[in-house]
């Protein structure tokens, strides 16, 4: 580094920067990013009958897409801003800070203050430019500009519908999704996460879900299945003839969500620091249990008694979600608890849950509630109880004579006498205590409750609207055909192009396969041999 | 001149391949078929959900032969292609009333 004494010279970071927190930042927005397109894109569209693949590809990017321009232009200071009435979190002179109007007090009031924040872009070069700043994070400042922060929990906000997808395919309208998921994430998924990460109501009393657990997963699995009891059942027909296009594809892109996941619970610590390697670590452990399980109950206790892929595909994703809230909050062994105890019981609901009311009754096409939604809310639950107070997200730093010591335990620090505790989470099995079990169950109902409720109301408005939400039997029985005019494995030797597109439309009037009517109409410079330039 | 049709298992076509060629046959068809006879067909498990699948995969083998070659090509396709198990298969033969090579425009037992 060359230092200029007294002149100005130019600098690539401003001095709040680190360039490993935000390259690791971008990095693992770009991982779960691709977990939607092309992991979960690929996935769904392979599980699902050839006929309706493009439709859940079309559905896919679209979703991706409205959540991107929606979240950038009010969604993201919606979860992630000032809160919008009365007091609640906002900054003050830069630092988030919890304030109070005078005169109010009480639960109510303080619920509602901490409830949603206030929307508005973050386009601006201010925007985009400054240093993140949200009651997200009030322990340390971050090290990244808001656009680090906002496209990370983007491209969260854009998984989750997506995710839910799984419920409502086959039979939802291209234009009510288009409508629902923008509403969606307006309504449902800003409002989570506002509660439980933007500062919050549930935030402030201590709930906690690492990488959405409960904002994500088990939202999602809720929101899929009210959907798709509003929407009705797929055709008959599809039902009886359900099966993958694909497992090849499937595999790749379950792979993709797997190692995507990474991003997922590795970039939630918000530092590239041993709390995201351990949640990376753990991730891993959780899943690879998750598929482990499922593969042997499979082989040991279903009818058929086979070891199914696509049962391993179900476990990896129990393992994983079940992992999201806990991620960097349990140690490794806690880790391989809770995959397993989410891939049994999920496997479990999925096998005998789904032929009990309201389970058997309801068209959850993918099953997101089982692998989703209840692997979600186990996972949150399981934080109260494998939560290791030594997993250490945030520590305290403190300067000795060869310079700083980071102490590994909480009562490392504690004797040190420090004034600062590490951020770690106190579990049942740990300290005894089932406080923090208390405060994940009082999130879950919450979250529960407003996914339900307001999918519900969701669905009936955009039925209002387009009258109906669900296509014609008609335009079901054939699928993306009908819907888009594509199909997903055409056949080139079948068609012959008769019109449309803005390409290579020179030759067709000529009809047949004429080599001259091609040379004729696309020469090749320097070999035109007929007076040309 | 006769069309032996055979409805064959799909990993014996190298064997029923062979022996056609050590008999002087000129030429096959082959189509990847779906069917069932009197074995049925097979379960199949997605994602906890069973399936009945009854047509199992077969492959359908054309062979034009002259008359006098039949009964030969059609021990020959019936030997090699035997298993012994049930879903081994069928041939039949039906009589053709001509035939044409498309490049010579040759007729008869010429085009085979």
């Amino acid at each position: 580094m060359i230092h200029l004494i007294g002149a100005a010279s130019y600098v690539p970071y401003p001095s709040w920067l680190n360039p490993a927190d935000n390259t690791w930042q971008i990095t693992a927005a770009t991982f779960v990013g691709l977990m939607s397109l092309p992991g979960l894109a690929v996935l769904y569209a392979s599980l699902v009958p050839k006929k309706w693949a493009v439709n859940v590809l079309a559905m896919m990017f679209a979703g991706f897409a409205l959540v991107m321009v929606a979240w950038f232009l009010w969604e993201y200071k919606l979860g992630f801003g000032d809160t919008s009435i009365g007091g609640g979190v906002r900054l003050v002179n830069g630092v988030v800070t919890q304030t109070q109007n005078a005169g109010t007090t009480g639960t109510l009031t303080h619920f509602f203050e901490n409830f949603l924040g206030k929307p508005g872009p973050v386009t601006s070069a201010f925007g985009e430019q400054a240093q993140a700043s949200s009651a997200a994070n009030t322990i340390i400042p971050f090290h990244f500009p808001t656009s680090s922060l906002a496209y990370f929990q983007f491209v969260f906000a854009a998984i989750t519908p997506l995710l839910f997808m799984g419920s409502v395919l086959g039979r939802i309208k291209f234009s009510a999704w288009c409508l629902l998921v923008p509403l969606w994430s307006t309504c449902v998924y800003t409002v989570d996460a506002f509660l439980l990460w933007g500062g919050g109501y549930f935030a402030q009393e201590g709930a906690l879900d690492f990488s959405g657990g409960y904002v994500i997963h088990m939202s999602a699995g809720v929101s899929g299945f009210v959907a798709a009891w509003c929407l009705g059942p797929r055709l008959l027909r599809d039902r009886q003839h359900a099966l993958p296009n694909n497992l090849v594809m499937a595999a790749v892109g379950a792979g993709i969500l797997w190692l995507g996941w990474n991003g997922f619970n590795g970039g939630d610590p918000y530092y590239a620091g041993a709390s995201a390697a351990a949640a990376v670590v753990n991730t891993n452990l959780a899943t690879a249990t998750g598929v482990l399980v499922w593969i042997a109950m499979d082989a040991w206790l279903s009818k058929e008694k086979k070891p199914t892929f696509l049962g391993g595909v179900n476990g990896m994703i129990c393992g994983l979600v079940g992992i999201t809230p806990c991620a960097g909050w349990v140690n490794g062994l806690g880790a391989i608890y809770v995959g397993a105890i989410c891939t049994v019981v999920v496997w479990i609901a999925w096998n005998y849950l789904s032929k009990v009311r309201p389970f058997s009754k309801v068209d959850d096409a993918l099953g997101v509630i089982y692998t989703h939604g209840i692997a979600g809310l186990l996972g949150g639950l399981l934080l109260g109880i494998f939560g290791d107070p030594n997993m250490i997200e945030y520590g305290c730093g403190h300067l000795t004579a060869s310079g700083q010591v980071i102490a590994t335990s909480q009562a490392t620090y504690l004797t040190a006498k420090g004034t600062c505790v590490p951020f770690g989470v106190n579990g049942l099995m740990y300290t005894g205590s089932a406080h923090q079990l208390w405060e994940q169950a009082r999130a879950a109902v919450w979250v529960i409750f407003w996914s339900a409720l307001v999918t519900f109301i969701l669905m009936k408005l955009i039925g209002l609207v387009l009258r109906g939400t669900r296509y014609k039997d008609e335009i079901l029985e054939v699928g993306d055909l009908a819907i888009h005019g594509e199909e997903a494995f055409p056949e080139e030797t079948l068609a012959t192009r008769t019109g449309g597109g803005a390409f290579a439309m020179a030759g067709l009037d000529k009809g047949g396969s004429s080599a001259a009517a091609a040379a004729e109409d696309y020469p090749v410079p320097g070999t035109d041999t007929g007076g040309g330039s | 001149m006769k069309l032996i049709v055979a409805v064959l298992k799909p990993f014996k076509l190298d064997d029923v391949k062979e022996t056609l060629k050590n008999l002087g046959v000129q030429g096959m068809t082959l189509t990847e078929a779906q069917g069932f006879g009197r074995q049925r067909g097979h379960t199949e498990v997605y994602r906890g959900a069973e399936y009945e699948v009854d047509f199992v995969p077969k492959i359908r083998v054309e062979v034009l032969v002259d008359d006098g070659q039949v009964d030969e090509v059609v021990d020959a396709i019936v030997t090699s292609a035997s298993t012994g198990k049930i879903g081994d298969g069928k041939v039949w033969v039906l009589p053709v009333e001509a035939v044409v090579r498309v490049r010579t425009g040759e007729r008869g037992s010429e085009a085979l």
